[in-house]
């Protein structure tokens, strides 16, 4: 491919193209247009995969997930009390930390403090047929155990939530880096025309909340079409799709027809080719109106199913209703499917911040799993469960502190190694001593198992090639079934 | 099917593939290295054969000639000027089994571009310095027809005519002015500026129209949106809990600057180093704002030289992009694979803002103590900033002020009428009597029950004390979640205000007193014999002496939400006085029940006084006191005593309750004041080199400040001089400096053509673009060096040109030869900025609020809950009201992390960094937009209601009208047909269904449009078709 051009793309905006059809009846051609504008180049277009209709003509791998849902523990969860078992650490509860281990390493909040060790507070159990270490207050996602590939040897670059949201979503701290998701939205496009092809759902715990920004999911250099469209909890759930008070859907249908129309007119004046495109976008909008109320109307969804997930209220904004929705939008050909849920950020009240958070995502996590499995879907979902970074061995008062140097996130579904574990932290749960993974190699991971070469989907910003991973990152295959 | 989709594709690739350059396959022209060769050398040769040592191979050397010529290691020579093939680059450009570059570069060369090279080379292997970083030498103007012609016009037809293709005729009259409007001021012309430049038939109409619009103060709100986007100018600071900053001044300075034509060099020096000026003015030191716009953080465990490191980073990456039009980022970690920017260049550029003072965490948190921000939580400002005058905020507090005098005029008048003055006589003898028990007018209050709390809980194990003359003593700090219950039994009478007097010495004793202290809080109620409590409202609450309160950065007034005391330096006694929402008057068996709260409590007592004050802290004053007793009465004395009056009885409640209102929107206005973030000079921190661009490595060397090493004219500090911020900024705009002109001409060019003449604005260095009219950027740029950097100059020069003229409409006849329109046989159709979509909306509709310029950011409708992400703190988005919901949207609260919807859907950048460029797309989200917020809807009714109050004769001169509103021109008669219909089929809905129609009426703060439901709503529907289509958005 070549990549998107910025400035091409400027240019092309007011030329887009010397369209001689009259512009009525054009929206879903100019729509498609406009999706394959992109990958313009010069070697002959490949036969690209089924549902792909992005700037990539082909896959450059085989393509074994079509979508990924990334369920994102914002806060960083701590390793210590989910997948990494540390009984060393236990047995050194309250004692002061080795500094062979920590010296000269940076801390956050721990700076210039004596550095103790905080044992465990929740105990492990081997689950599956595989035998996964898993923390008992996770017991659904235990049950799921076969279907992890558990990553226990995860490093990433930053050390406070904001600059690490960053990285783990684009690969950079640099502002204006396209979002994961919007990589995968360029290269690949959308299965489905009448939802936003990346969505974003967040939810918040009751302890450990910190803020997020719609930086994460944003499309940076790249055209705002690609970027993240935040699904809200009150109003409507997609800003402006709701027709105005006093506005019924016939009535809002002739006002976009009667703006067709005006622009159709336009068009034969002027020949601006954007026309065509804007009658599209219009055609498409009023898709969203229709589709986006269907989406989220969960009337259909029968009881056994909330309960699967443990929806109390459908739609009440919770991470279960979420996860709910997450898989209808999965169903429906949603390309990036992000799931924020605030709740990790223990420095302090450790123990009741972990309880009330497995509390919130442990049932509907596995549910989700469980419900893509049983529809047959999980075999092309990729699932990324983790946080920013994960939490220090040592204590900071009743809580961890933040920590980059070995984490733990886990992967199911789409073509991953199920019921594995990769990688290890050495016997403090301090750092990756095996097989590290940083957060360049998961990302190159996650768009091989897409089918993608993170190296070949890039696009050109301030005359430089810019890619998700930058000039980093290895494909891990020990990841990869 | 599929064959239809990719004829237009391959189109597509044509122009991506073209769109880099302007390249006509007529006669086989001479190569030229920087249009031809570099390109492609830059693309595929340098990252392995360039710049960067580190990463060079073969020990072969491309950017340079002198190299390329050298035999390499092994003995082979590159390039052999006129020999092609004997030059090693050739043979394995052209060498498929084992090519360069190499498979695994994924970059193939084209047929095409190795047969360029090998052309090159047998031509002779010319080298061209960078056209960029070159010396800028006005170039002649071609020598054409008439000497009059403007020289854009010269140099552009002078491409085309090498081309043999004509210029695109004139545009007519009302779309050209429509065009000039919009891009000279973001506003479309009303009907009657229409109406004016089509009677004027003097053959300088157009001009004379382009002179009203650049001294319109409309051109300097467009100019700003520009530059702030270049400026990063945002309203919070963008990392973690995204707080609002305080620095809406600057935007002002920017807006005034574009309005007063400043010279584009003062401008610079200002920003930079407005500080370093000899004796530098309030504005100038506004200017440094910019220096202070890089994102910042508060996030607790954020390590402050981890960030002051991201900070420098930052404000190198924006100060070469904005000046250099250059990409230093890179060479943060590496020197620069495509341009001779190298990591020392990024490391010294950066240390020429080593002096700004600026925190790395605007906190002081226990790992990390900061004496200077001692005491600031979440909700505090981002120092250091400068207190300045406003014009808008002192035009608001001056109207403020004479609708309060306006108030008390009525209120003593009131005082006068027959009935009230009895009652005011009445008043008079109870006080004076009430004066005799209490001559200083505050009646000290001995609790009859003190208790400490914790919710519900009653402490009993640390009693409270009251001493004989009603001192309360907790005797240690209270915990979270402590408070202090007292009950009195006032001996009756009337209670206005309430009075804590906090004595600050802390007891003598083992206990610790941490300063600062949290904030008093002190709720009255009344309890009633049964038990029951209700709480009793305070209007208003001030204190004799206090530390400042913050709401995410804005500054509140008076105590009334929250009293946090003053360090006790003195240890003197200080005093708050909460003034009651009404007079209370106790009831028989009711007490008074007031709840403390403060950490820092050490003792106080409190009193009331039946006395009111128009302020508080004038409750019980002298010269109340004097006017209360004096047998005869000054005139002024009059007032005071017909004020306190007022104050103490709320003898008539409207007129009470209204003077506090006024009295709330006075406060709002500041005294006309408001803060502004500024460039402080500090003593330099070190800058070193850091590997890899890691902050925690120290091993690279220091650096001083220097220019570019790269640029002509090199400056750089000596042992014994330092250079400085005002260095760099005059060397920046020194004639000897190339590249600012250049990257400033080529960025203004894309504000009125469209595309930019070196399309990649962001990037005039090698992995960028050759300009299309090279010469003409070059001639621009000297004449804006040459004009003493006179932008109001240049932009006439542009809009006043032929070229800018010509009609927008497409040329088919192109399509092949021209496809991206880089020569301008034609204008460019260019969608509006999203400022000016809201802008242009709002002025259709008559809704835009053009009263002042500046101000505070103001707060257009948002969906609810937006927000609910952020905390740090939490907070909620509260739209303006009326007063500011309708301005323009160069004054939009810019938040960082959550642009307001509107602004992100239409391509507005977060301004995060320096943003040169904007996308410009087209997407479901802009149709959302213009369909269903609020802001739209409410301008369409506010647009029809507009319509219909015009008194025109019938529905089509109705509908010529709205066109005229609209798009400034008449409607066909197919679009005034086919609305009509449309027309009729609302008024059938909506004659159905009034309802619908009264809630569609109703959107937006603005009051219920007036006329018939029906007709009305139905003419709604037709506006927001009218707002909604692309010629609206669009400037042709």
């Amino acid at each position: 491919m070549s990549p998107f051009d910025p400035t091409a793309h400027a240019l092309s905006v007011n030329r887009r193209t010397f369209l001689t059809q009259s512009a009525y009846g054009l929206g879903g051609i100019a729509y498609a247009l406009l999706q394959s504008k992109l990958s313009a180049s010069s070697a002959a277009p490949g036969i690209p995969p089924a549902g792909w209709n992005g700037a990539l003509r082909e896959a450059h791998l085989p393509v074994r997930a079509k979508r990924v849902i990334f369920l994102c523990m914002a806060g960083g969860p701590s390793q210590l009390e989910t997948f990494d078992w540390k009984p060393q650490l236990k047995a050194l509860d309250g004692q002061p930390f080795p500094p062979s281990f920590t010296a000269g390493q940076q801390l956050a909040q721990l700076q210039n403090m004596v550095l103790k060790a905080r044992g465990p507070i929740a105990s492990f159990s081997k689950r599956g047929q595989a035998g996964i270490e898993i923390s008992d207050l996770f017991p659904h996602i235990g049950r799921v155990a076969d279907d992890l590939c558990v990553v226990r040897s995860m490093q990433t670059e930053q050390i406070n939530h904001d600059t690490a949201h960053a990285f783990m979503n684009t690969g950079s701290i640099i502002k204006g880096r396209p979002s994961m998701g919007s990589w995968l939205l360029y290269g690949l496009g959308a299965e489905t025309q009448d939802l936003p092809g990346f969505i974003v759902l967040t939810s918040q715990g009751k302890t450990g909340q910190q803020p997020i920004s719609a930086r994460q999911w944003s499309s940076g250099v790249l055209p705002s079409r690609f970027q993240g469209i935040q699904f809200q909890a009150r109003g409507d759930a997609v800003h402006y799709v709701g027709n105005p008070e006093g506005v019924c859907q016939s009535t809002q249908r002739q006002v976009i027809e009667e703006v067709r129309r005006m622009n159709g007119l336009l068009a034969a004046g002027t020949h601006d080719p954007e026309i065509a495109t804007r009658i599209a976008q219009y055609e498409l909008a009023f898709k969203m109106q229709t589709s986006v109320p269907d989406l989220t109307d969960f009337k259909n969804e029968p009881q056994t199913m909330l309960d699967l997930y443990g929806v109390k209220e459908p739609g009440d904004g919770s991470y279960a209703s979420n996860c709910l929705l997450a898989r209808r939008l999965a169903e429906r050909g949603v390309r990036m499917i992000q799931l924020y849920h605030r709740a990790w950020d223990h420095h302090d009240n450790l123990e009741g911040g972990m309880k009330s958070g497995a509390q919130d995502v442990d049932q509907a996590t596995a549910a989700l799993i469980t419900d893509l499995k049983q529809r047959g879907m999980l075999e092309d979902t990729l699932i990324l469960w983790g946080g920013e970074f994960g939490r220090t061995p040592m204590g900071q008062g009743t809580g961890r502190d933040h920590h980059i140097l070995g984490f733990s996130v886990f992967m199911a579904g789409g073509g991953v190694k199920a019921g594995t574990v990769y990688g290890a932290t050495d016997e403090l749960g301090y750092r990756a001593v095996e097989n590290p993974v940083n957060v360049h190699d998961l990302h190159a991971t996650m768009l091989a198992l897409m089918g993608v070469d993170h190296r070949r989907l890039s696009t050109k910003f301030q005359g430089l090639d810019v890619r998700l991973t930058g000039i980093a990152g290895e494909v891990v295959k020990g990841l990869m079934a | 099917m599929m064959a239809f989709f990719r004829s237009p594709f391959l189109i597509f690739s044509y122009i991506v593939f073209s769109g880099t350059a302007v390249r006509i396959t007529a006669a086989p022209e001479k190569i030229s290295f920087n249009r031809d060769i570099r390109p492609i050398m830059s693309d595929t040769c340098f990252h392995c054969h360039g710049f960067d040592a580190k990463t060079r191979e073969a020990g072969m050397r491309l950017d340079l000639r002198d190299e390329a010529v050298k035999p390499t290691k092994t003995e082979a020579l590159p390039i052999v000027p006129g020999k092609p093939d004997d030059s090693e680059i050739i043979s394995r450009i052209f060498d498929d089994s084992d090519p360069m570059p190499p498979v695994d570069a994924h970059k193939p060369l084209t047929a095409a571009q190795k047969e360029l090279f090998r052309r090159w080379v047998a031509e002779g292997a010319v080298y061209e310095p960078h056209w960029a970083y070159a010396s800028l030498v006005p170039p002649p103007v071609p020598t054409q027809e008439p000497s009059n012609v403007n020289p854009i016009d010269v140099f552009i037809r002078a491409r085309l005519a090498e081309k043999k293709i004509k210029a695109s005729p004139e545009a007519e009259k009302s779309r050209l002015l429509r065009r000039v409007a919009l891009d000279l001021t973001g506003l479309p012309p009303t009907p009657e500026e229409m109406a004016t430049f089509l009677a004027d038939r003097s053959p300088d109409a157009y001009e004379k129209q382009v002179e009203r619009l650049l001294a319109s103060p409309r051109h300097g709100e467009r100019m700003a949106v520009w530059w702030l986007d270049i400026a990063r100018f945002t309203d919070t600071v963008g990392f973690h809990g995204d707080q609002n900053q305080r620095i809406f001044p600057y935007r002002d300075y920017v807006i005034q600057a574009f309005n007063a034509n400043k010279r584009f060099d003062q401008f610079t020096i200002e920003q930079l180093a407005g500080d370093l000026l000899p004796n530098p003015t309030i504005e100038q030191r506004v200017a440094t704002g910019y220096n202070r716009l890089n994102m910042m953080t508060r996030e607790g465990g954020a390590q402050p030289k981890e960030y002051l490191a991201k900070y420098g980073a930052e404000r190198v990456r924006s100060v070469a992009a904005a000046w250099f039009g250059s990409t230093f980022g890179c060479a943060e970690c590496h020197d620069h694979k495509f341009d001779p920017i190298k990591t020392r260049d990024f490391y010294e550029l950066q240390s020429f803002f080593a002096d700004v003072k600026q925190y790395g965490v605007y906190g002081d948190y226990d790992y990390s103590r900061n004496p200077d921000l001692k005491g600031f939580n979440n909700d505090f400002p981002f120092p250091p900033e400068i207190e300045v005058e406003s014009p808008y905020l002192v035009a608001r507090h001056t109207r403020a002020q004479d609708s309060i005098t306006a108030h008390v005029t009525k209120m003593r008048e009131h005082a006068q009428a027959a009935a009230p003055a009895v009652r005011m006589a009445t008043w008079l003898d109870e006080t004076r009597a009430y004066l005799g028990r209490v001559p200083n007018g505050w009646e000290p209050l001995r609790a009859t029950k003190a208790e400490l709390r914790k919710g519900d809980k009653v402490i009993t194990e640390r009693p409270v004390t009251v001493e004989t003359d009603g001192t309360v003593c907790g005797g240690q700090p209270l915990a979270n979640r402590e408070f202090y219950r007292i009950t009195f039994q006032p001996d009756g009478g009337r209670i206005t205000a309430l009075r804590l007097d906090v004595m600050l010495e802390p007891p003598a004793g083992p206990v610790e007193w941490k300063w600062p202290p949290s904030n008093v809080m002190l709720i009255p109620s009344v309890q009633c014999a049964e038990g029951e409590v209700r709480k009793l409202d305070v209007v208003f609450a001030d204190a004799t002496e206090k530390a400042p309160r913050f709401v995410n950065g804005a500054e509140l007034h008076g105590v009334t939400a929250g009293w946090r005391l003053p360090e006790p330096t003195k240890r003197e006694t200080v005093t708050g006085v909460w003034l009651l929402a009404e007079p209370l008057k106790l009831a028989a068996g009711e007490s008074l029940v007031v709840i403390v709260s403060g950490e820092t409590l050490p003792k106080f007592r409190m009193s009331t006084s039946r006395l009111g004050a128009r302020d508080p802290l004038e409750v019980a004053s002298a010269a109340t006191l004097a006017a209360l007793t004096a047998p005869q009465r000054t005139p002024l004395q009059e007032n005071l005593l017909a004020d306190t009056w007022m104050m103490s009885t709320a003898d008539d409640a409207f007129l009470f309750t209204r003077y506090h209102q006024l009295v709330t929107k006075l406060n709002d206005t500041y005294r006309g004041k408001a803060w502004s973030l500024i460039t402080e000079a500090t003593q330099p921190i070190p800058v070193r080199v850091l590997p890899r661009g890691n902050w925690q490595d120290e091993s690279g060397p220091l650096v001083s400040p220097a220019t570019p090493s790269f640029l002509p004219n090199r400056l750089e500090s000596t042992p014994e001089k330092r250079l400085t911020r005002l260095d760099l900024a005059r060397w920046i705009v020194s004639p000897e400096n190339p590249i600012t002109a250049r990257a400033v001409t080529n960025r203004l060019w894309s504000l009125y053509f469209g595309n930019a003449l070196s399309a990649v604005v962001d990037d005039l260095g090698s992995q960028g673009e050759l300009p299309s009219h090279p010469e003409l950027l070059d001639w621009l740029a000297s004449e804006l060096r040459g004009s003493g950097w006179d932008m109001r100059h240049m932009i006439r020069l542009m809009v006043t040109s032929a070229t800018y003229r010509q009609s927008s409409s497409l040329r088919p006849e192109l399509r092949d030869i021209d496809p991206a329109n880089r020569l301008l046989a034609s204008q460019n159709p260019r969608r509006l900025e999203a400022e000016f979509v809201r802008d242009n909306a709002l002025a259709i509709s008559g809704l835009l609020d053009l009263r002042d310029i500046g101000g505070p950011s103001s707060k257009p409708y948002q969906p609810p809950g937006y927000y609910v992400a952020l905390q740090f703190p939490e907070r909620d988005y509260l739209a303006s009201d009326a007063d500011a919901q309708w301005r323009r949207g160069v004054y939009s609260h810019w938040q960082r992390t959550f642009l307001h919807p509107m602004l992100a859907n239409f391509d507005a950048p977060s301004r995060d960094e320096c943003a040169a460029a904007r996308n410009v797309s087209n997407t479901p989200q802009q149709a959302l937009t213009l369909l269903n917020d609020p802001s739209f809807v409410e301008a369409a009714r506010a647009f029809a209601g507009r319509i219909l109050s015009a008194g025109a004769r019938d529905e089509a001169a109705r509908i010529e009208l709205a066109f005229r509103f609209a798009l400034s021109r008449l409607p066909l008669a197919v679009e005034r047909d086919s609305l009509t219909t449309f027309l009729a089929a609302q008024r059938d809905i909506y004659r159905a269904d009034p309802p619908s129609a009264q809630k569609l009426l109703r959107i937006g703060l603005s009051p219920p449009t007036e006329g018939d439901l029906v007709e009305t709503a139905a003419w709604t529907q037709l506006a927001r078709v009218l707002l909604n289509t692309q010629e609206v958005i669009t400037r042709y």
